[in-house]
């Protein structure tokens, strides 16, 4: 039976169509946008024919449906994901960068507090993470120099990257490994 | 008549009946997963055919184009390609050859059954 599609209707689409448009960065922009297009126009004829609730639950989830379609788009096998890959490498530096900041700040307070005499001081800094920080005391202030990261933060960085994004499916198969027999000789 | 069809089964037929529904008529998804719903398969949700119809596309099955609608945004229509009609011949012939050897073995009488096991 024919309904009217609300704003109400159109609403709960667009947020489908949204969160289906969030899973599916992997694809490329066209084919993107295109299947946005297409589920919304569906959906809309949908929601006329049987309602928006019902067509909803005809199209299942957002995430069900963006395993769909990538699988469609990139075939079954387990793939890589470059978003991923890019969210840990940007966000990780950043963080890092914040935490050990906050920390040289803390040290540099810390030696404000207690009027040091000026000359130079060495904080080994966060064991594993950084290079030594050398604070130097002046009656202009306090500043820093060193705290970079040490080659276990890049590698770790690295290997992070690699892991959220599962780069190494990038690596070609080797032919016989995707061949199962069928049938037992 | 709707009944529940195994969704195993279902998932290996599924191209062949798009395939053989977009030879009889060009189609867009939400009407094609109507007709398919018409045909007897209630339980094929359109959640499950816009995405076959992407991989047909991929595969180059299918070509698309766009179409103004009357009542909203533009409908994605979908025909078969010359490669969509040589898959969809060697579907048939297949589904035809698997529906005889399944007939062949379901024709075989069966041993009579005793109540009490060996």
């Amino acid at each position: 039976m024919p309904s009217k599609v609300t704003k109400l209707d159109r609403l709960r689409i667009e947020r489908l169509v949204w969160m289906l448009d969030q899973r599916l960065y992997d694809l490329p922009r066209k084919s993107r946008i295109a299947k946005r297009r297409e589920v919304r126009a569906n959906l809309l004829e949908a929601s006329a024919d049987h309602g928006a609730r019902e067509a909803l639950r005809r199209i299942g989830t957002s995430g069900t449906l963006a395993r769909e379609y990538r699988g469609a788009e990139f075939g079954d096998s387990p793939r890589h994901s470059w978003i991923a890959a890019t969210y840990f490498a940007t966000l990780v530096p950043l963080l890092l960068n914040f935490v050990l900041s906050e920390a040289a700040n803390a040290y540099a307070q810390a030696l404000g507090a207690a009027h040091a005499a000026p000359g130079t001081f060495t904080w080994s800094g966060i064991g594993y993470l950084q290079s030594p920080l050398t604070f130097t005391v002046d009656p202009g202030g306090i500043t820093h120099s060193g705290g970079a990261w040490t080659p276990a933060v890049y590698a770790g960085w690295l290997a992070g990257t690699i892991a959220c994004g599962r780069l190494w499916r990038l690596l070609p198969t080797p032919s016989g490994r995707r061949q199962t027999p069928a049938t037992e000789s | 008549m709707t009944t529940s069809h195994d969704p195993q089964l279902l998932k290996g037929v599924l191209s062949l009946l798009l395939l053989h529904l977009l030879a009889e008529q060009e189609s867009y998804g939400y009407e094609v997963a109507q007709r398919l719903q018409a045909a007897g398969f209630a339980d094929v949700l359109e959640g499950t055919v816009y995405p076959a119809l992407t991989r047909l596309e991929r595969e180059g099955r299918l070509a698309t184009r766009l179409v103004p609608s009357p009542s909203g945004p533009a409908r994605k229509y979908y025909r078969l390609t010359p490669a969509g009609r040589d898959a969809l011949k060697a579907a048939n012939a297949a589904w035809a050859r698997h529906v005889a050897s399944v007939q062949a073995v379901l024709a075989r009488p069966l041993p009579a059954t005793s109540e009490k096991g060996p």
